[in-house]
């Protein structure tokens, strides 16, 4: 078996005779390239770009609002997945900015890993409201479809903020200004729902993708198929991870979310509505959703409801647009101890990851 | 959060499976697996409590590898 610098010798060996910008749209890929130092390991054509990989950080500020003034307001248990208690959302000063911040002020907020956790807390608290505030991409959206269907106690309801990744890709594709030359794929996302949902990126926009696992030799195998394919002018998808990644993906998940869910537009944080991009809960599911049961927790009138922080440059940042460090706010107003947008605060969001392995701002003229 | 953690199957009771890694020992939910051929000794890839497919054991020690490298790097980061 190859090794990841057999890799990175045969990528070092290909006649790269111009910039090539291959894309990611994980954030487990992000982070496994920037703690085994790809971008410097690389030839310098080869530009990596993190792109829209962080569901986290994609989620509307509305509903992280809503989910805030439901903890503080309605007496509920909200629970999450730890990322999301740090995001913060436009008020002013003095009201609650995060579900961190309501925490501290006496709300019943819990980080919780796994759906299971949601379901265990409602049947410990049958007297209470619980709601379940879900952000995540498919891979994470699975699970929680899993956790309707086998069914959950009547006092439990979802707040749900799932988003589907390839949407994103295509709307960046479509738009004419991608900035990227190839893709790697999600190896944990295919694994769900199939290599082929990628294949558009061949077919209808004629450029190399691969399916990626988590692994450096994984990440390096795809970079070299796609660099490859974009020297010798073929296009195809590959796929560098088929020991996880199945055709058609896992069928019983897939069968799930299709029960579970409904596939709707959806507003992506700071970027706006990107067609077929979202979940939400499927009429059978309603008794369990949350927007339904808690419909009055919502201001949309708000002062800057929707957008990122003010000076905050999040959105450019997940759709690949400019480097974390390019952001006048990383490292200076912004770091992970007091973050202020979400691609700091959560551990898929770029501007953590490249934190974390040590990349400090850059001099801004 | 993508990036899942393999485990080896200790025991299973329906959808439930006990499954461990490197010495953490987990509940893990089966029910993404229905219809496999799931046995103990087994290992899976989990993500958010829930095995989202098999996988063999080489795979599983050289995500675990990575995992370790991670964790390193996040602790010399604290």
């Amino acid at each position: 078996m190859l090794e990841a610098k057999d890799w990175l010798a045969r990528i070092h060996a290909l006649p790269l005779d111009r910039p090539m910008r291959i894309m990611n749209v994980c954030g487990g890929h992000e982070r496994s390239i920037s703690m085994a130092g790809l971008r410097t390991a690389l030839p310098k054509q080869v530009q990596l770009i993190a792109g829209p990989g962080c569901p986290v950080c994609v989620c509307p500020e509305e509903d992280v609002y809503q989910a805030i003034q439901l903890a503080a307001h309605a007496g509920v248990i909200l629970v999450a997945f730890g990322d999301m208690l740090r995001v913060p959302v436009n008020v002013a000063k003095g009201e609650l900015r995060s579900l961190e911040q309501a925490k501290a002020a006496g709300a019943d907020v819990r980080p919780i890993a796994s759906p299971r956790e949601a379901v265990q807390i409602a049947q410990q608290n049958p007297e209470r409201q619980v709601v379940f505030f879900a952000a995540g991409f498919e891979t994470t959206m699975a699970p929680v479809a899993a956790m309707l269907i086998e069914g959950v106690p009547d006092n439990l309801s979802l707040l749900l903020s799932g988003r589907l990744t390839w949407p994103a890709v295509s709307m960046l594709l479509d738009s004419g200004e991608a900035g990227f030359h190839a893709l790697v794929a999600p190896g944990h996302v295919a694994t769900v729902m199939g290599p082929e949902e990628w294949s558009f990126v061949v077919e209808q926009h004629h450029m190399p993708a691969a399916v990626a696992g988590f692994t450096p030799v994984s990440l390096l195998a795809a970079m070299y198929s796609v660099l490859r394919q974009l020297i010798e002018d073929k296009r195809f998808l590959d796929n560098c991870y088929p020991e996880l990644v199945k055709p058609e993906g896992n069928p019983v998940a897939r069968r799930h979310l299709a029960q579970a869910f409904e596939v709707t537009d959806a507003n992506w944080r700071g970027i706006g509505v990107i067609p077929v991009s979202g979940y939400a809960i499927a009429p059978a599911y309603a008794a369990h959703d949350a927007r339904l049961r808690f419909p009055d927790f919502n201001d949309a009138e708000r002062k800057r409801a929707g957008q990122m922080p003010p000076g905050c440059d999040c959105a450019r940042v997940v759709l690949g647009r400019i480097n974390p460090d390019q952001c006048k706010l990383y490292g200076t107003a912004c770091t992970p101890k007091y973050p202020v947008g979400p691609c700091m605060v959560s551990d898929e969001g770029a501007c953590r990851i490249w934190w974390s392995t040590g990349i400090r701002a850059t001099e801004h003229a | 959060m993508c990036l899942g953690i393999p485990m080896k199957i200790v025991s299973i009771d329906g959808y439930n499976a006990r499954c461990e890694a490197k010495g953490v020992s987990r509940e893990v939910s089966l029910f993404l697996l229905q219809g496999e051929d799931i046995n103990i000794g087994d290992h899976v890839m989990v993500h958010v409590g829930y095995a989202i497919q098999m996988m063999t054991e080489q795979e599983a020690r050289s995500t675990w590898e990575l995992l370790d490298e991670m964790l390193a790097a996040e602790d010399s980061d604290a």
